[in-house]
């Protein structure tokens, strides 16, 4: 019976060319999209798991309540004793492993060679907490001496040309100095699915003998590192949270009852405490910040996964309309299989499978596309996944019941109007058929509430990012080119680059800050309490130069002066955001004190000097922030900001690099374009614009295969009818006409519907961002007249075609 | 016991306010091993009545038995069964599956009867052979002539060996030599012991049945049995 239902269905399959191409392709194209979103959602629900332990691993982080929000903030940034003692006071711990994220690049020196390298700290207990398999050297203990490094395999081959680089030395640059470091081991590179990415590790013990370190040993109130802590098997430490309570309060013990006097806390329980976060769920929890990997949302992940349905459910539906509008077609052979003994359940059986075995031969073609176009996912996605016909066992289980699940769904409508035709009506030519009916013209209309909606959200997205990339933001952020000064003692250079770079005929203006500005270039934050309220503003340290080369807005008092020795010992400038904090206005700020901000007896406090206008420091979707500008003595500049004349940057690019290799012996010249550092602030909206873009023109892309194919059906059942309009006198037009109207009015309609849902779902994305953009009519005219036309422009095509037709051929053949 | 009894079968359309009229006051009995022929002009109802006996189409008054059971009584299922088990049916236009070949054409009511393939392969040869079709098997509907795809048609309606074959104009469609084939197949077949009814316009190939009845306007006007 199978081989029976089989060959008719691959006849039929092959004597319809065309319509089977409009099914595979609209399929294919619908399950490729759909596989590379699963892969995508299994890829990041994978993280972390390739520690055989991982259920036993958990990443510790502070919980800290607020009087005013009911949700506690948690992070990750622990004193450095907390490890040890929860080892010592928690019988459930039973390994702990501190660790310190790497600090931008070390400059390190291999047989005599300038490089750099991101340096990571970890206890050696790391290589038992985790699994990451060591491949040469000391397998037992690696980082035994505060001078050992551990590499990754990779890193390994960068800087020695070899595997096993075990026993050679790496110079790591510390202050004026380079101090070598004994490689003890190589580890395997780390898998891509790993929360923790590093290249080298050094040892933790080596931090606390440095001079920041020897500040942070042994003491609580100084947090910088992350902590994480295998527990035996069967612990249930990680819900047990009183015993986590108690053990906060052993080392913060009078904590509780000051924040209440001080009114910081009124409600239950205590106001911090520890949690235990499990290693498996670290990377898809976005509130947890945990120093290393980015976080994935997984509301991110299931929207893509929906709107990737989404493009499927749209391919589907052609294969629905597409069987029922060729039914008339099918009907003949149901009617005789009926007379011959057919039931109704075999022919439901025969044409389900056939809709499946279409979606089967599309989910082939459809691997075969994911292969093809997963560097180009990637890349669109940021992620770093592979295809590994092997590995990904689950993948092709979650593809292969999708497949299934598509060819039912597809299948199922037609099936059933197909399987109750009336025999005798069949076979007396009773049966009337039409192109369609309410329920096919619904789903075509879907189809284009779908395509427009992505289509128009695409507009909004590009129209918001355009206006956040292109709006002012305070500050003259074109032609400024920042000098990378890490590792470099600008104490003594930074002077004479400035000079050298100021006798560059054409340069306006240098200024030295300790950082740069841009997504990925770090910030610094600071809080104080000054006596009634927690406060909290952005530092940054620059030079009297910054506010000019910048070109900020001086809005009251003066910018520093180099003249007043007071302006490097405390002196700030504030921006209005700062003010609006203090409830101060312009005038009265100038001379104010911030009292409790770094207070100590050999410190002055800070007084204001001057108030900045406001500008967007961070990315302008996020209202400026309280920040602060100073120049303490402590601090040195990190980056040079140099503004050039606009026009070709190319020569004073060289000449800067020249005036760097003369003062800064051996370090290597390194810039960046500030605009184009600010623009990296919306890299994941630019990202979004792409990835619903791509649905957006896929799924219009399936939707008007579909309605070719609809427009070729009914022309050609209405060849006879369009041959008797002709012969009493239609022209062309009026023969397009009276076919694309129906069609028309279906686009028509599916836009409509588009419209309202789309405008509320971006109002919602849009209320997200400080500075926002107005949704007028106008961009949803630019996406209904697109859909609309392409969509005009698809039907055309067969229309034209039957009313260019001869008329009596059509009307003889009948 | 006959094999078909009917008794004041009646059978009309509604159109608005209208009845019109099919068939009136049928009461005929058909034996088994009878080989019928009904005529009449166009419209006088003999492909209902056909339809009826063949269990495709239900009268509005009027009780049908078949070998002694009431049809229009029997549930659905059941009725299928008898259906299935009980007749084959050879049309005017043939009605062949186009998308399957001459060999799987006759092959379908043998699988939705689950025959083993075995079984199925020996009546198909059988079939076949004695039909003279063994070299065409393996072609398509379109890539026969007329007769041939009737002689197909008779195959397929015989293939599962039904006690009832109902043919609607079989020849109707046929030029006059490919037509007497069919009515010689038929005259074998009958001889063979199968009951036959057939509708036809032909006064000619109404003589190789045993029996003629005629219809008109819906009420059987002459029924005769002639010497074969």
């Amino acid at each position: 019976m199978w081989v029976n239902y089989l060959k008719a269905a691959m006849r039929n399959l092959a004597k319809q060319k065309l319509l089977t191409l409009i099914n595979i392709s609209g399929l294919s194209i619908g399950l490729a999209c759909s596989a590379l979103f699963i892969l995508y959602a299994l890829n990041e629900f994978n993280y972390d798991r390739f520690h055989p332990d991982v259920n036993r691993i958990f990443e510790v982080y502070r919980n800290t309540g607020k009087i005013d929000d009911p949700d506690r903030s948690m992070d990750t940034y622990l004193p450095m004793p907390l490890g040890p003692a929860m080892k010592t006071d928690l019988v459930d711990v039973e390994e702990m492993v501190r660790m310190r994220g790497a600090w931008g690049d070390e400059f390190i020196r291999v047989d005599g060679k300038v490089g750099k390298m991101p340096l990571n700290f970890a206890d050696p207990s790391f290589f038992r907490v985790f699994n990451f398999p060591i491949l040469y050297g000391n397998q037992q203990h690696p980082l035994q001496d505060h001078n050992d490094l551990v590499l990754t395999r990779t890193t390994a081959v960068r800087l020695f040309g070899q595997e096993n680089a075990v026993g050679r030395t790496v110079e790591i640059r510390n202050g004026e100095e380079y101090v070598p470091f004994k490689v003890t081991a190589i580890f395997a590179d780390i898998p891509a699915q790993s929360s923790i990415q590093l290249d080298a590790l050094a040892n933790y013990e080596l931090l606390s003998e440095t001079a920041a370190g020897e500040r942070y040993q042994n003491h609580w109130n100084r947090s910088s590192f992350q902590t994480f802590v295998k527990l035996v098997p069967g612990s249930n430490l990680a819900q047990d949270q009183p015993r986590l309570d108690a053990f906060r309060q052993k080392y913060y013990p009078g904590e509780e009852a000051e924040r209440r006097s001080r009114g910081l806390w009124d409600r239950e329980g205590i106001p911090v405490t520890y949690g235990l976060m499990p290693m498996a769920q670290i990377h898809t929890n976005p509130e947890f910040f945990n120093g290393f990997a980015s976080p994935a949302n997984p509301e991110t992940i299931w929207l893509l996964i929906a709107i990737s349905l989404g493009v499927l459910i749209v391919a589907c539906i052609n294969f629905t309309t597409l069987a029922i509008g060729r039914s008339s077609g099918r009907a003949r052979e149901v009617g005789i299989r009926k007379i011959i003994g057919s039931k109704k359940r075999h022919l439901m059986f025969q044409f389900i499978g056939e809709s499946v075995l279409l979606s089967l031969a599309s989910a082939l073609i459809a691997i075969l596309l994911v292969n093809y176009l997963l560097p180009a996912f990637n890349e669109l996605a940021n992620t770093n996944i592979d295809f590994n016909f092997n590995r990904q066992l689950l993948f092709f289980l979650v593809i292969g019941g999708l497949t299934f699940i598509t060819g039912v769904l597809a299948g199922i409508y037609p099936a059933m109007v197909l399987s109750s035709f009336e025999p005798l009506k069949i076979v007396q030519g009773k049966l009337r058929f039409s192109s369609g009916n309410t329920f096919t013209r619904s789903l075509v209309v879907f189809q284009f509430v779908l395509s427009t909606a992505l289509i128009c959200a695409t507009l909004i997205i590009l129209k918001q990012l355009n206006y956040l990339k292109s709006s002012y933001p305070g500050f003259n952020k074109e032609n400024v080119v920042i000098v990378n000064a890490d590792g470099v003692d600008t104490r003594t250079i930074g002077p004479r680059f400035k000079q050298n770079v100021l006798a560059i005929k054409g340069i306006e203006g240098v200024s030295g800050s300790e950082l740069s500005l841009g997504e990925g270039t770090g910030w610094s934050r600071s809080g104080w309490n000054d006596g009634t309220e927690e406060r909290s503003a952005y530092e940054y340290f620059v030079d009297p130069d910054f506010l000019k080369v910048m070109g900020i807005e001086l809005v009251t008092g003066r910018n520093f002066n180099p003249e007043i020795a007071a302006d490097t010992i405390n002196s700030v400038v504030v921006n209005e955001a700062f003010l609006r904090a203090f409830n101060w206005t312009p005038e009265e700020a100038i001379g104010k004190e911030l009292k409790g901000y770094y207070e100590s007896a050999e410190r002055v406090l800070p007084r204001v000097i001057g108030v900045v206008k406001d500008f967007h420091y961070r990315p302008m979707s996020e209202e400026v922030s309280p920040q602060l500008f100073h120049q303490f003595p402590d601090y040195l500049p990190h980056k040079y900001f140099i503004r050039l004349p606009s026009g070709d940057p190319a020569p004073y690019l060289t000449a800067i690099g020249k005036a760097w290799d003369e003062v800064a012996n051996n370090i290597p010249y390194n810039y960046a374009f500030l605009d184009e550092n600010l623009d990296r602030f919306y890299q994941s909206e630019a990202r979004w614009s792409k990835i619903i873009g791509w649905a957006g023109g896929i799924s219009i892309f399936i939707a008007c295969l579909g309605l070719f194919g609809l427009s070729l059906l009914s022309s050609m059942s209405r060849r006879k009818e369009l041959g008797v309009r002709k012969v009493l006198g239609a022209d062309v037009f009026a023969l397009i006409y009276v076919q694309i109207r129906n069609y028309f009015v279906l686009v028509a309609l599916g836009i409509l519907i588009a419209v309202p849902i789309t405008w509320y779902i971006m109002h919602g994305w849009l209320q997200h961002f400080a500075n926002r953009i107005q949704v007028g009519p106008g961009i949803f005219f630019i996406g209904a007249a697109g859909s609309l036309l392409l969509a005009f422009v698809t039907v055309l095509f067969n229309s034209l075609k039957e009313a260019t037709h001869s008329p009596i051929e059509a009307i003889q053949n009948q | 016991m006959p094999m078909i009894q009917l008794s004041n079968i009646e059978r009309y359309y509604t159109t608005g306010l209208q009845k019109t009229w099919v068939l009136r006051q049928i009461n005929l009995n058909i034996n088994a091993g009878e080989f019928v022929t009904i005529m009449g002009p166009s419209g006088a109802g003999k492909s209902t009545l056909l339809n009826i006996i063949g269990m495709l189409d239900q009268p509005n008054n009027g009780e049908f038995l078949f070998l002694d059971e009431p049809v229009f009584q029997m549930k659905e299922r059941h009725r299928n069964e008898l259906h299935k088990q009980y007749m084959g049916f050879v049309f005017q236009a043939y009605h062949l599956i186009d998308d399957l070949t001459v060999y799987e054409n006759i092959e379908t009511p043998l699988l939705y009867r689950k025959i083993k393939k075995n079984e199925r392969q020996s009546i198909i040869a059988e079939l076949l052979d004695r039909f003279n079709m063994v070299a065409k098997k393996d072609l398509f509907p379109s890539q026969l002539s007329g007769g041939q795809q009737q002689i197909v048609g008779v195959a397929r309606a015989i293939a599962a060996k039904p006690k009832l074959l109902l043919a609607d104009e079989p020849t109707g469609n046929l030029h006059s030599t490919q037509g007497e084939v069919i009515m010689d197949l038929f005259k074998q077949l009958h001889a063979e012991g199968m009951t036959i009814i057939q509708v036809t316009h032909s006064e000619k190939y109404a003589t190789y049945g045993s029996r003629i009845i005629f219809l008109e306007d819906g009420f059987v006007r002459n029924d005769e049995r002639i010497g074969s």
